[in-house]
């Protein structure tokens, strides 16, 4: 019984000590996050989270539709790797990873004016959001994200090379 | 046999090995999470077995009974509680690996480092660090005799 009583206050001093962490870090949670796929990508919603639902393409069908219209480019935010076994037919391959060896090039080849779509491996993955967020803070501003990323092409049986 | 038995779980010393080794683990456990909780986070989503709603409140809270528990454990402050608290935690660490292990789902254990993220562990090796430590901890939460260098023996 005595064993019980100070496990229960230890555990109760983990519990605050946890919550006020958590409450003044800046790399807190929140107390609920976001891990329903249909609802989009999955996301602990951290303090600055990076992952901002304003900018996702949940549809594949529309995603689809914007790809035809040939006024985006879809950029890749996935490894080298994984870019070269499979991607979007015409995307354009910017590895989060890599970010800031290769935006130099990326920007003399697309100004900022230019409309991205950034993708990577569905919806269980963040770095399409990553990705969209190194890209706005170097002034791109026309920034979606296709959520259901590859798998989700090539499900449809959309066009990749 | 029983009399070593008794003479070698009895001494003091013994406890007080089990006791730092399982604190320092839980430590250092703890570290990478209370520093990343979102990645934690995401780690509890892959391991597939957790209601959404709870994920985020195991992420916060976890991390700091891993740390609370383990200074508790080195500092000798409630060690039997902190031993129960331990091996309850290992148990489900215990249980959530077993179940992932049987049926075949790939994920990343998140143990100690979570910068691995997305990478698949094999549970097998875990399950035996697993059950190392608890022995460590039962032994700890049975020992009977007097306890070394304790704040607050309980």
């Amino acid at each position: 019984m005595k064993t019980a009583k100070q496990a229960g206050i230890l555990f109760g001093v983990a519990v605050i000590i946890a919550f006020a962490v958590n409450y003044f870090s800046p790399g807190g949670i929140a107390l609920v996050g976001q891990w329903d796929v249909i609802q989009g990508v999955i996301t602990a919603k951290e303090k600055n989270d990076i992952v901002i639902t304003d900018l996702e393409i949940g549809d594949v069908t529309l995603a689809r539709k914007l790809y035809d219209s040939g006024k985006f480019v879809f950029v890749d935010a996935r490894s080298r790797d994984d870019y070269v076994e499979g991607h979007i037919k015409g995307a354009v391959s910017l590895p989060v990873g890599e970010f800031d060896e290769k935006i130099d090039v990326f920007l003399e080849e697309y100004s900022p004016e230019k409309a991205i779509i950034t993708y990577c491996s569905g919806r269980t993955c963040e770095d399409s959001h990553r990705l969209a967020q190194l890209l706005l803070e170097f002034g791109y501003e026309k920034i979606n994200v296709f959520i259901d990323g590859y798998p989700g092409w090539v499900t449809r049986g959309y066009p990749i090379e | 046999m029983n009399e070593s038995f008794k003479t070698f779980f009895g001494n003091s010393w013994v406890e007080l090995a089990a006791r730092w080794i399982l604190g320092v683990t839980f430590i250092y456990a703890s570290h990478n999470k209370i520093l990343a909780p979102a990645v934690f986070a995401k780690i509890i989503y892959g391991y597939d077995l957790f209601p959404a709603a709870f994920i985020n409140l195991i992420a916060i809270i976890v991390p700091f009974m891993e740390l609370v528990t383990g200074l508790a454990l080195i500092f000798g402050f409630y060690p039997r509680s902190a031993a129960l608290i331990v091996n309850g935690m290992l148990l489900v660490f215990i249980i959530a690996l077993t179940i992932n292990l049987i049926r075949g789902h790939e994920f990343d254990c998140g143990c100690f480092s979570i910068n691995s993220s997305g990478q698949a562990t094999f549970a097998g090796p875990l399950l035996f660090r697993d059950f190392i430590l608890l022995a460590l901890g039962l032994h700890v939460f049975f020992y009977w005799n007097q306890r070394k260098l304790c704040i607050l023996a309980g």
